[in-house]
């Protein structure tokens, strides 16, 4: 691998110590990871750092940390708004190797940033921003699953909090299916379970509007049917997840304001639990402002 | 998964709550680290970034409106308009808009544990500025020339998400600075002698990759980036490594770690020079543009100096330069203290 020369150089090649592991311990390490299938609880703040318009970080129980922050709008050449997203993932998020800061993390990083875009850009109202660019980049600070459903979350709440307008925040939700014919899709799921999965998909949607702004997911699910429920699963994932990221949104709004928490009052020890899944008949969603 | 232990989650399996999160003010286990250089019968005044004038220096411009919040526009236009002769009018004064002394710090916090991917990390804030560090250690043959020393690789990381003066793409020159400066300081103080990292004489190595990501930039990044860079390596655990005399590979065993061996500690302190005379230390971004030089001198633990980096700018005399080393002195004293506090509550 060429050195490069903007960086300190070390060694050429290196091995993670995980490859030489006993087998029992990598496993036993792994399994220390996995959690219930049901929707874990999330940490949500927005307003945190000081050089950016917008901020927010994510936190999901798995250890999912994302922090994501807006830049804009600052003046662009010509045309209409555009909204330009950047996913990095930091260099020890992940448990195993840790990946060279180089040409090909980035390209790996474009897809995801890419993703990003596509699910945001239906939220945003570009069309008020004309010949203008908003700038977010989102940085995954610790994966335990379901990074970039917590980076959907981290940067809707991040171009809120920038007073950006736009229809509708946007939540996600990850989901994954274990290899094996009869497996079920669970709801954001752990890091070793990712790994272990056959087929990973995650959902983006506008839950006050009921519309899925964004969905990509790879592998082998099994018929399509088994897809679709996978979509349903994880769009009620999504509508379970958006008090809470409107409820951090609301906390942003008032700690910049000075008012005192006045609101009902904050939650005692349990941490932000979603509200219970509701029945089947839901109410139809508003119209579009 | 709390914010300062080493792997898997609290003590009962339960999500720890936390009233601020990971980035945001402290909770019981990072405390705030502050030293004024005031007199002691005189009030001491906060460290955040308050009004200005608000506190016990009061703006010659404003007059006598320095009630918190009622500095008006009067104050922020001259101060768009004319920066440095605001700051100079302050300084005069002997204090700073954001109501510091020319010789105090900050509030300083520093958060270890929290990212359990890696192998030791920390999060410091300093003020505004909020640097973390992840370290990962892995394996890989030593260098040619020194087959008993491992490698220590610091990454220091100053992207669009911290400041909008950084372009995204591969290092620019302020971070390149950084890294090289970081490295200096590790090779210069001996915080870890890299004999410590060979297991197996040219064959086998550990390598630390330390990535310093600055996620907030108001200025003094290479005091914030030093500071996270000791605490990540005092939480760092390494397994234990055995060479299996047979086949000749290494066997891991995770559950048996090792912290690191570190024998100093060295703590970094930045000045900003003003009109080449005035020095104040621990600049904001802000402080860190209208200065005419800067000035970053690196102690360790017995008085001994480590590095003195003073990239171009504005002279500095000799009796200047001594004054800065006594400050960076009775800093170290609060850094240790503040590590060690940290470190002591988290076992």
């Amino acid at each position: 691998m060429p050195l490069d020369p903007r960086r300190v150089p070390g060694p050429e090649e290196s091995q993670p110590p995980l490859l030489y592991a006993a087998p029992g311990q990598a496993a036993a390490a792994d399994e220390a990871e996995a959690e219930a299938g049901a929707l874990r609880p999330l940490l949500a703040r927005a307003g945190l750092l000081s050089q950016a318009e917008g901020s927010a970080y994510v936190e999901l129980a798995g250890g999912t940390k994302v922090l994501c922050a807006v830049r804009g709008p600052r003046e662009a050449a010509e045309g209409r708004g555009r909204l330009l997203c950047d996913f990095r993932r930091a260099p020890f998020c992940a448990r195993g190797a840790r990946p060279r800061p180089g040409p090909a993390a980035a390209a790996r990083e474009r897809e995801l940033g890419l993703a990003l875009q596509e699910a945001l850009a239906p939220a945003v109202r570009l069309a008020r921003y004309p010949r203008a660019r908003l700038e977010l980049t989102a940085l995954l600070l610790q994966d335990g699953g379901a990074g970039l459903a917590a980076a959907l979350c981290a940067a809707a709440l991040a171009l809120a909090d920038a007073g950006v307008e736009m229809f509708d925040l946007v939540v996600g939700c990850g989901l994954c299916r274990a290899p094996g014919p009869a497996a079920a899709w669970r709801l954001q799921p752990s890091a070793a379970q990712e790994r272990a999965a056959a087929a990973r998909l995650t959902v983006a949607l506008l839950p006050g509007l009921g519309q899925v702004a964004g969905l990509l997911g790879s592998g082998q699910g099994g018929p399509p049917e088994s897809w679709a429920q996978a979509v349903r699963l994880g769009v009620e994932g999504c509508q379970r997840l958006y008090p809470l990221l409107r409820r951090s949104l609301l906390r942003a709004a008032e700690r910049r304001a000075g008012l005192p928490r006045g609101l009902p009052p904050p939650e005692r020890d349990p941490p932000d639990r979603p509200p219970p899944p509701e029945g089947p008949a839901r109410p139809p969603p508003p119209d579009r402002p | 998964m709390g914010q300062l232990q080493r792997g898997g989650s609290g003590p009962d399996n339960k999500p720890l709550r936390r009233e601020e999160p990971l980035l945001r003010a402290p909770g019981p286990h990072s405390a705030p680290c502050r030293e004024t250089s005031a007199p002691p019968g005189q009030h001491p005044p906060k460290g955040q970034m308050g009004e200005e004038g608000a506190r016990k220096c009061v703006p010659p411009g404003t007059g006598s409106r320095s009630r918190r919040g009622g500095s008006g526009t009067m104050a922020a236009g001259f101060k768009t308009v004319e920066p440095l002769e605001y700051y100079r009018r302050f300084l005069k004064e002997n204090c700073r808009p954001d109501g510091r002394e020319l010789g105090e710090f900050r509030t300083t916090t520093v958060n270890i544990g929290s990212i359990t991917t890696a192998d030791g990390s920390a999060l410091v804030k300093l003020g505004n500025t909020t640097v973390i560090c992840g370290i990962k250690a892995e394996f890989a043959e030593p260098p040619a020339e020194s087959s008993n020393k491992g490698y220590i690789v610091p990454n220091v990381d100053l992207s669009p998400l911290c400041s909008s003066r950084f372009r995204p793409g591969p290092p620019g020159e302020e971070a390149q600075a950084a890294s090289q400066f970081i490295a200096d300081v590790i090779e210069n103080s001996e915080i870890i002698m890299k004999e410590d990292l060979c297991i197996a004489n040219g064959k086998l190595a550990w390598v630390l990759y330390c990535d310093l990501i600055c996620l907030d930039y108001d200025g003094n990044i290479l005091d914030a980036c030093t500071f996270a860079l000791l605490a990540a390596l005092k939480n760092v655990q390494l397994p234990t490594v055995t060479i299996n005399e047979e086949t000749g590979l290494a066997e891991v065993n995770l559950k048996q770690t090792n912290p690191l061996n570190i024998r100093k500690h060295p703590v970094a302190t930045s000045f900003a020079v003003f009109d080449d005379t005035i020095l104040i230390v621990d600049p904001t971004a802000e402080e860190e543009d209208l200065a005419t030089g800067t000035v970053t001198i690196v102690m360790d633990e017995e008085g001994r100096l480590c590095s003195v980096n003073k990239p171009g700018g504005s002279g500095l005399t000799a009796a200047k330069l001594q004054d800065c080393i006594t400050r960076a002195v009775t800093r170290h004293k609060e850094v240790k203290q503040l590590i060690d506090k940290v470190i002591k509550s988290v076992k």
